[in-house]
């Protein structure tokens, strides 16, 4: 048994060593400082308590990011759903070349966020062709100095990013229903509609279940496309945590707060995502899905 | 069993080891053993700056084969600055490095990060050997002391669309605030899609972009006045009052254009913006037709109307060198006898101006000789070096991000897109400012 247990412990070694290197230090190392003043280079600071976690909670800008997230996890979410099931649904469908059309969408979740965002940046520029179009219907938005169309094209974005690497999941999740049980309900005569509620969606509910989880997950990790296009303005509209971690990190240049600031974050992030899986697990269970 | 359990111990101690090698890129300098000091010189992450460093260095090196220059640029991931934060931090900062403004400088020195380069011996020779005497006084910092050499001082101008103003009836550059409300008047009756002003930076808050469009104005409007005085907000209420005046004044004329728009200047859609020279060399492939006092003139920041409109000051975009406090007596030594080789000589400055096309920070631009030709060759250039004594560098505190967000969330962009009146804005920016420096 001893000499099981020390072969299992060499060969897990290689992954506790990178975890206690790049997870458990940092982790530990990060909430030391988020009690402290430091900026990571003064010879001298001070512990300040819980006074960075209550300035963070004062500031508009950690409070911005808290709504922030809901509020693109409610536009982002539905979209990516619907389009990856909806782009599952049409490969699942293809007599062919299925493979060959999974990767053409996946493509987009490769594509450098930072290259997707600067094209998107000139296509809404206001002397694109695409608004000198609009104009000529007296249609003038401003894309991305106003709160609500900045959230949007933020989250079509990333919906646009992740739809294919979704459809791959859903896709997974619709060539593992059995054939037979849909040649069984056409034969007791179940409508289209019954089929896809009563049939499609209990059996395909694992797949959607991880899909949900994992665009929920990316709703609180947003950076890329909201630093490359708005900053997180206008008027903190489309500040997110990382946003907010990233300019209090290495623009301010306070570590401490910084830190702070990420421990919350990891906190809301982790209980929200509990609550919405206990959420998603329940409506499972009512419905008899799991 | 004993052997595995040795096996297994020197395999983790062999990985933790390499994983912790890994994270170390060396300390920023040494003496060997035969007597040579090796100084380590990161260099702004360009090409065209590592070409100049790595050719200084190779001839520095010629004349003192006891110091040896490495030359590698600064990462710039996330950001440069974040870079050196943490090359800090894990005790591997370089000797010295470039492309420091000195905002970041502030923030460097407080945390005892920085030599102070007026205690090094060599720095009086250096400013007097690059007659800078007068341009460093600006560059001190609240405690006396000067922490940054500079490289170059390069007064921030506003480019004009000299073609359209003439299209409008407009033949002279605006000087004061009615003169370019009366060219705006002018345009807009001639092209309304047109502005005077098409930048999205206006309505953005980030701290930079504040020296590209508030700190011009205020440095021309109060005369050079300071904003920020060590931990004290010093700054002039009128003057700071007349620039947003004046740009509440441009938004109701709708003169102002803060979405964000491709090659605004450069296509017509804006007649005035804030200009660098490091643009010149980017129209000369991409907009050939850009040219001087013909599409486009060059002029200081307009002034408050009954303002002196000679001798305007404005906002420089200056960076400097800085050696760090990490570096020992020899490295010190070394890196300003490194400085005071390249800047003794001003054909390393006409060789920088050549390569870079940024006015070496010193006192005699327009008037050293050795300068001559090569404004005589670059007329656009000239109007830069013409204002380096009137530039004012960036506020040296170290929460400058905090407090130039504070500028653009409070007063600029509101302003801008007319959210705000001016005085109100001014108002909330000072409060903001001044709950920020009590922190």
């Amino acid at each position: 048994m001893m000499k099981r247990n020390g072969t299992g412990w060499l060969f897990a070694s290689p992954y506790l060593l990178y975890a206690v290197i790049f997870f458990a230090i940092p982790l530990i190392w990060s909430m030391y400082l988020s009690f402290t003043d430091w900026n990571l280079i003064s010879p001298v600071y001070y512990f300040k308590g819980f006074d960075n976690f209550i300035e963070a909670v004062k500031h508009p800008g950690v409070q911005a990011a808290f709504f922030v997230t809901f509020k693109f996890m409610a536009a982002f979410v539905p979209v990516v759903i619907v389009s990856s099931l909806a782009v599952a649904l049409v490969i699942h469908g293809l007599p062919k070349f299925k493979g060959l059309f999974l990767i053409g969408f996946f493509l987009p979740y490769l594509a450098s966020g930072v290259v997707s965002s600067l094209i998107v940046k000139g296509l809404l520029s206001h002397n694109s062709a695409f608004n000198v179009f609009l104009r000529k219907f007296g249609i003038e938005v401003d894309w991305l100095s106003t709160p609500l169309s900045a959230l949007l094209v933020v989250a079509a974005i990333i919906a646009w990013k992740f739809t294919g690497y979704y459809a791959l999941i859903l896709t997974a999740g619709f060539e593992g229903i059995n054939k037979d049980v849909y040649e069984a309900a056409a034969i007791d005569g179940v409508t289209p509609s019954q089929r896809f509620w009563k049939i499609t969606l209990p059996l395909l509910y694992p797949a959607l279940f991880t899909v949900l989880i994992l665009s929920i997950g990316v709703s609180f990790g947003i950076f890329t496309e909201v630093y490359q296009l708005t900053g997180g303005g206008p008027n903190y509209a489309t500040n997110t945590w990382q946003m907010e971690i990233f300019k209090q990190a290495f623009t301010n240049l306070s570590a401490g707060y910084a830190s702070a600031v990420a421990i919350i974050a990891s906190v809301v992030t982790f209980a929200s995502i509990l609550v919405i899986r206990k959420l998603l697990e329940m409506w499972g269970k009512r419905n008899g899905w799991v | 069993m004993k052997m595995k359990k040795a096996a297994s111990l020197f395999l983790t101690a062999t990985i933790a080891t390499s994983a912790l090698a890994g994270c170390s890129t060396g300390n920023g300098g040494s003496k060997s053993a035969d007597g040579k000091t090796t100084i380590e010189f990161w260099a702004a992450p360009n090409p065209t700056q590592q070409v100049y460093w790595k050719e200084m260095a190779e001839e520095f090196e010629k004349e003192n084969p006891k110091i040896d220059v490495k030359v590698s640029p600064i990462k710039e991931s996330p950001t440069s600055e974040a870079s050196i934060q943490s090359a800090i931090a894990g005790k591997s900062a370089p000797t010295m490095s470039e492309n420091i403004n000195r905002g970041f400088a502030a923030q460097l020195a407080e945390s005892k990060a920085l030599v102070p380069l007026n205690e090094v011996e060599g720095w009086d020779e250096l400013l007097k050997n690059r007659n800078m005497t007068d341009t460093v006084k600006t560059w001190k910092f609240a405690d006396d002391n000067q922490y940054v050499m500079p490289i170059y001082s390069n007064p921030m101008l506003f480019g004009w669309r000299i073609d359209i103003l003439k299209e409008v009836g407009v033949n002279e550059i605006p000087k004061t605030y009615s003169e370019v409300l009366d060219a705006v008047k002018k345009l807009k009756a001639k092209h309304p899609d047109k502005y005077l002003w098409a930048k999205g930076d206006l309505a953005d808050p980030t701290a930079w972009k504040r020296w590209f469009d508030f700190f011009m104005l205020y440095d021309a409007a109060s005369g050079g006045n300071n904003f920020i005085e060590g931990d004290k907000f010093v700054a002039e209420d009128e003057a700071g009052l007349n620039v947003l005046k004046f740009m509440g004044d441009l938004q109701k004329e709708d003169a102002l254009l803060t979405k964000q728009a491709t090659d605004p200047f450069e296509s017509g859609l804006g007649i005035f913006t804030d200009l660098g020279p490091w643009t010149f060399s980017y129209w000369e492939e991409k907009f050939p037709e850009m040219k001087y006092n013909e599409t486009f003139g060059l002029a200081l920041p307009p002034v408050p109307d009954g303002a002196d409109t000679e001798n305007v000051n404005t906002f420089a975009d200056t960076k400097g060198i800085v050696i760090y406090a990490s570096a020992t007596e020899e490295e010190r030594k070394a890196a300003m006898e490194f400085m005071n080789f390249v800047y003794s000589n001003p054909e390393n400055d006409l060789k920088w101006l050549e390569t870079t096309k940024l006015p070496p920070a010193r006192d005699d631009l327009s008037s050293n000789d050795s300068f001559k030709a090569f404004f005589d060759k670059n007329p656009e250039l000239k109007p830069y070096a013409d204002a380096v004594p009137n530039a004012i560098p960036s506020i040296d505190n170290a929460k400058y991000n905090e407090l130039q967000t504070h500028i653009g969330r409070y007063a600029v962009n509101p302003v801008v897109k007319g959210e705000v009146d001016p005085e109100k804005g001014w108002k909330e920016m000072k409060k903001a400012i001044k709950e920020e420096l009590k922190k």
